[in-house]
């Protein structure tokens, strides 16, 4: 008679136990979320340029590796006073106003949820990052929530709604798979910058608190870091492939891009700031010290932007704040150069 | 299969080798651990926080699941996920004990017929799992672009490296005589 040692026995019957409730759980996971609901995702009316076909990206996205939900967004975020938020005036954050509401989103949370589902005067929003991508954009998501599908497309978030279940590609904006296959998403702009920068300007914001429902540690983010810049996000190495690469400018290097229905523009932050205004054709960016970013408008015909002292433009006499010029304000996205150029190979630029 | 087991339970009778299975085992697990990210560095004064129990079974990515509680402490936070945990006692032990044969075989060479580096070798394998979901650091020092075929050889990684684990501790208990051992506590 043969005995196998009782803690080998014990292990053995605690893997097999274990194994069958999470098949258990999962399983009936998969039945609730099948119950249908009405669509309820807000898209746009005009979808937005695409470099690929639909065909093409849904071929080449790829696992990162987790499940759908196995990075769990932050659907029931709270919120602490910016005066007891635990942050340095160079970490950076994400920050978005609506209706005089101003919150903040630190990097180093969102680095581990990548989405959170808020309402911000009384619009209800997926604040979404991915820091792959180094990609901060918001989404009007109406009566449904965003997750992370665990699912990449040249190294950047596919989200994907619960209602309809569609999967969407971040920086394009736009249906993937499932019933929103090609609509572009209805999108808010938000801005990247610095805590300092963010509560200098809005010093009344509400701060993401770390009590998420979900256990992480905050203080350690496993791609690298941001103050100072190291880590992945200085390293010239990109980990998942991409379907259009150049060497135009170091991979990580910070543009600021934007896209209508027929076309596609960037500038490199770096350069805009020494230059403060740059023309591409009929788009303009013009930078933005309060925040180290830029807006980019599109016009017609593009009157004469003088760049003046304190963060102000001047058009035919009149002075705006850069955020606030007479002209059609586009959403402006930050991103490492790979990313935008992976997405928009054709993208016209100075 | 009953030589092996008879061999193995001849060998913890020991309570040398005993001891160095339970070090090893406990040393294994920590480090599946920190690859998991469960283990992390930083974190400032002492604090636990908890969420409810149910979410043990949620999968943060192939065969690694969430966490229910977080222990703060200064310049380290610990995550709790006990199927995490269970996992990685099931790996640890199967480590340990081929870890623990290989040492009797680089102290009686003469009763163990096997390649010592075989059970070191099968050992590795699941110190890798953590990278399934966050690769970026191993990706980084090794210059590697991640490719469909390396997720899916992650995905795999943790059931791969019990069987082998496995298979390695049945071959060498296999090459191992037990009468030629000697068993006195050093």
């Amino acid at each position: 008679m043969i005995r196998v040692p009782r803690t080998l026995f014990a292990s053995a019957v605690g893997l097999i136990l274990g194994g069958g409730l999470y098949l258990a759980l999962h399983l009936t996971t998969a039945w609730t979320a099948s119950s249908p609901l009405d669509p309820v995702l807000p898209t746009a009316d005009t979808p937005y340029m695409l470099s690929d076909g639909i065909a093409d990206y849904t071929d080449f996205m790829m696992s990162g590796g987790p499940p759908p939900d196995g990075i769990p967004s932050i659907d029931a975020p709270n919120f602490v006073d910016g005066s007891s938020a635990r942050l340095d005036d160079g970490d950076m954050v994400i920050g978005f106003v609506h209706e005089g509401d101003a919150r903040t989103y630190p990097q180093n949370i969102l680095v581990h949820h990548e989405i959170v589902n808020d309402e911000v005067g009384g619009l209800p929003v997926a604040v979404t990052y991915c820091p792959l991508t180094a990609t901060s954009q918001g989404f009007k998501r109406g009566d449904t929530t965003l997750g992370v599908s665990g699912q990449l497309l040249n190294s950047n978030l596919v989200m994907f709604d619960r209602d309809t279940e569609s999967y969407f590609s971040q920086i394009a904006a736009t249906g993937l798979t499932g019933d929103h296959a090609g609509n572009a998403l209805d999108e808010v702009n938000l801005i990247w910058t610095t805590w300092g920068e963010w509560r200098a300007q809005h010093p009344d914001t509400k701060v993401l608190s770390d009590d998420t429902g979900h256990m992480r540690n905050y203080s350690n983010d496993p791609y690298g870091r941001y103050n100072p810049r190291g880590g992945y996000y200085s390293a010239r190495e990109v980990i998942f492939p991409l379907m259009h690469e150049s060497d135009a400018h170091h991979p990580k290097e910070m543009v600021v891009g934007a896209r209508t229905a027929e076309a596609s523009v960037y500038v490199v932050l770096d350069d805009l700031k020494t230059q403060r205004v740059q023309q591409i054709g009929s788009f303009v960016a013009v930078y933005d010290a309060d925040f180290t970013t830029a807006h980019i408008y599109r016009g017609d015909v593009l009157p004469e932007i003088t760049p003046l002292e304190d963060n102000r433009y001047e058009i035919d006499g009149e002075t705006y704040a850069p955020n606030a010029l007479p002209l059609d304000a586009l959403v402006s996205i930050e991103a490492f150069f790979f990313a935008w150029h992976a997405f928009y190979p054709n993208s016209a630029t100075v | 299969m009953h030589n092996a087991f008879k061999t193995l339970l001849t060998l913890l009778h020991v309570p040398r080798y005993r001891r160095i299975a339970v070090g090893i085992g406990i040393l294994y697990l920590v480090l599946f651990l920190i690859a998991l990210r469960d283990i992390t560095l930083g974190g400032s004064g002492v604090q636990f926080a908890s969420v409810e129990w149910t979410r043990m079974f949620s999968a943060t990515g192939p065969f690694t699941f969430e966490a229910i509680a977080r222990l703060t402490l200064p310049g380290v936070t610990v995550l709790i996920a006990p199927m995490n945990i269970l996992v990685g006692s099931a790996l640890s032990l199967l480590a340990a004990l081929n870890l623990m044969v290989t040492y009797v075989a680089y102290n009686q060479p003469s009763a163990c017929r096997f390649n010592r580096s075989t059970g070191v070798l099968a050992s590795l394998p699941a110190l890798l799992a953590g990278g399934a979901c966050c690769a970026p650091a191993i990706v980084l020092i090794l210059g590697l672009q991640v490719s469909s075929l390396f997720i899916t050889a992650f995905q795999v990684l943790i059931p791969v490296a019990a069987l082998l684990l496995l298979v390695t501790l049945k071959l060498i208990l296999d090459r191992t005589d037990p009468e030629r051992l000697t068993l006195v506590d050093a």
